[in-house]
This record gives C-alpha cells, sequence and structure tokens, in this order.
C-alpha cells in the first residue's frame, strides 16, 4: 500500500478538493510541533489549521515537480509566526531560564562549573535568537530545530540556497562570538538570572 | 554532531521540557475544521474526546502494527494525530468508542514489546459489532487465535487472538446486542 506524492495529492485536489485532507494527516503532526517549539501549545493549536486553510487556498500554486509538501507548509508556518515575535522571544527566554535552573545539586566543583557554563551559553544562544533580524532567525531555526538541510531551508524561505548558507554562517559567528565574550562573565550570569531578559 | 549551534540546540522546548506527545483529540478537531471549509457538504464527524485512561502499547515495529491491527482486526488509526520523531512513530487507533496508541518500545518509558520479554502481563478487552463477521475476517486475515469463538456464561460472545508481537486481545460482544442485530443468542 504504497501511498502516492503529496505533489500527486495536491494536483488530484483540484479537481477534488476533499483530497487535500491527507496533506494535513500527512504534515500536521510535524508543523504543529515547529509551532509549539517557537511559541508554545497555546498558539500552536490555533494556528495549526490556519497554516493548512492557507495551503489549501493557495495549492493551485503549489510546484508539482516538489514531491513533498513539507517546505512549503514550513513557509507558511513561518510567514504566521511573523506576527508573534513577542511571545516567541518570551518564550526562548523561559527555555534559558528552565536550563540554567537544571544546576546539578551535585557539588562536586569541575561538574557545577561546567553546568554553569553550559547554562550561561544557553542565555547567550537566547539572547541571540531574539536579537536577530526574522529572516536569520527563520533560518536558524529551520535548521538547528527543524533539521532541515541548508536546501530545504531555501525552499521553505523562497530564497537562494547560497542566501541561507551566508544567514547560517552569519548567525554561526556572532553565536560564538557571544559564547566566547559571556564566559568570562559568567559568575556575574548566576547571580542575576533576570538580568538578561530586561 | 557537536558545533557551535549546540547551545541553540540544547533550547529546543522539547529538549528542555519533557516531550508532551500532544492530544490526538487536537488533530482531530483541527482537521474537522479544515473539511468543513474545504467541502461545504462535509458531514461533521463526532470528534470522540480521548478517554481519560487509555493504554500505550510497546512494538519493535510499530507501523508493522498499525498496518496489522487495520487489516486483521478492522481498528482504524486516526491518522491526523500520528507523531514521528527520529523514525520512531506515536500512533493512536481508534476502536469504537475507545483509543489506543502505538509506540516503539523505549526505555524511558520502561515498555516492552512482549516479543522482548517472552510474556505479557495485560490483555485488551475490546467490545465489537457482529462478533461472527468480526472473528471470520480474523481468521481470513490469518489472526493467531488463542481462543476460539465461544459463548461465555456470563452473557457474552468471545474470542481472544495474539497480535504479532504477542499483545493479547479479547473481542466480545453481548449476548443482548447479538440479539439486538437479530442474530442468535442463548
Amino acid at each position: 500500500m504504497e501511498e502516492s506524492s503529496d505533489a500527486a495529492l495536491i494536483a488530484a485536489s483540484l479537481e477534488e478538493p476533499v483530497r487535500f485532507g491527507a496533506i494535513f494527516d500527512r504534515h500536521a503532526a510535524v508543523l504543529h510541533r515547529y509551532l509549539v517549539r517557537r511559541l508554545g501549545p497555546d498558539e500552536a493549536e490555533t494556528m495549526v489549521g490556519e497554516v493548512f486553510r492557507i495551503a489549501f487556498e493557495r495549492r493551485h500554486t503549489y510546484d508539482l515537480l516538489r514531491p513533498t509538501a513539507r517546505p512549503w507548509l514550513y513557509g507558511i508556518a513561518t510567514n504566521l509566526l511573523a506576527k508573534h515575535r513577542r511571545s516567541e522571544a518570551r518564550r526562548i527566554h523561559a527555555m534559558a531560564r528552565l536550563v540554567s535552573q537544571r544546576l546539578p545539586s551535585d557539588d562536586e566543583a569541575e561538574r557545577v562549573s561546567r553546568a554553569v557554563d553550559a547554562a550561561a551559553r544557553c542565555r547567550v544562544a537566547a539572547e541571540l535568537v531574539s536579537s536577530l533580524p526574522e529572516p536569520e532567525r527563520d533560518a536558524l531555526l529551520l535548521h538547528v530545530w527543524e533539521g532541515l538541510s541548508y536546501d530545504e531551508v531555501a525552499e521553505t524561505l523562497g530564497i537562494p540556497v547560497g542566501t541561507v548558507r551566508s544567514r547560517l554562517h552569519r548567525a554561526r559567528g556572532r553565536l560564538r562570538e557571544l559564547v566566547a565574550g559571556r564566559g568570562r562573565e559568567q559568575g556575574d550570569e548566576r547571580r542575576h538570572p533576570g538580568r538578561i531578559e530586561s | 554532531m557537536s558545533d557551535d549551534f549546540d547551545p541553540l540546540r540544547q533550547l529546543r522546548p522539547d529538549r528542555v521540557e519533557p516531550d508532551d506527545p500532544g492530544d490526538p483529540a487536537m488533530f482531530s478537531r483541527a482537521k474537522e475544521q479544515l473539511m468543513s471549509t474545504i467541502d461545504q457538504d462535509h458531514a461533521p464527524t463526532y470528534t470522540l474526546a480521548t478517554p481519560d485512561i487509555y493504554p500505550r502499547l510497546a512494538y519493535r515495529d510499530e507501523l508493522a502494527a498499525v498496518e496489522y491491527l487495520t487489516r486483521v482486526f478492522q481498528f482504524s488509526e486516526q491518522r491526523e494525530a500520528r507523531q514521528e520523531y527520529d523514525g520512531k512513530h506515536l500512533c493512536w487507533m481508534r476502536v469504537g468508542t475507545g483509543v489506543v496508541m502505538l509506540g516503539r518500545d523505549t526505555p524511558v518509558h520502561r515498555i516492552h514489546s512482549p516479543q522482548d520479554v517472552g510474556l505479557t502481563t495485560v490483555m485488551m478487552n475490546v467490545y465489537v459489532h457482529d462478533i461472527d463477521a468480526h472473528y471470520a475476517h480474523a481468521v481470513d486475515q490469518g489472526a493467531d487465535i488463542t481462543m476460539e469463538l465461544q459463548d461465555a456464561f456470563f452473557g457474552e460472545r468471545r474470542y481472544e487472538a495474539t497480535d504479532l508481537e504477542g499483545h493479547r486481545w479479547h473481542f466480545g460482544e453481548r449476548f443482548d446486542d447479538i440479539r439486538a442485530r437479530g442474530g442468535q443468542a442463548p
């Protein structure tokens, strides 16, 4: 019982709209998880339906040479995210806080210092993500969190793969710089856990 | 894999907090809404709430289990709720008003396929409509019948079968229900 490609289903849905339901079946869980990661479960539940309604309305524009619709759907979801910048920033800082609260109770000095170090790096990463211009943040998170390849990120965002490469290269460089800079202040970090947020 | 993106990778919310597989009924509601937008004549199917208690069964090959339970025992998967992660799947199957969750055997939750432990400690009880037809279909599909179809003293016709990895299933229909559909019952 080999299933037909997304492209074939979308093509069939032009004549017979209900066929589009199978696109939801295949991809809703992944898209929902993406929205949960970036915004949290409450917003994600409302938005996942929106993504597929928009996709359905735009199915005439789908490039039938692309067998899988996932990057296209990621693209629609990513466009919707643009309106939620603030909740996204809140969420990622909350994650960074959670990571730093999980310092080990073990008082073995080296282990603690490693954990503090990791927590500080996560805070820096959270700071970076929320300070990045949207196009860079989208490319970064699609690659690092969603595991999309450079080609898939390019397809998702509708940009050349060279642009993806340079966006990720820039983000990587800034992250490395920030981590190196922050390493020296990490004791400070720990005494003022709320500081980064202000 | 370890590189400059590691701190960001560690911040992925489902790594920071335990990964909640989500409520399958949520996906069904969202799909129902989509389908009624797509098709004005779409007859809304009643989306069953997820029961407060339902089992999660572990398999070595959860997709083969979905195929088997669908083909042999006529369960239906809530396909829109299927979740995939690292090549593993979580699937929800609707059986009347009930639901069972199927997943890979997992050291996190410490549940195992009977195939690995050599026995099982649980039996799934399922009420079906027309047990005679259900039994005939299962036999026809090559089910491993571990108790033949029989009338039990407590007022139920039943049979049992063991699935492809050794989970035990008990299927039954109450005598009253058999009579109500025009069948013969003691």
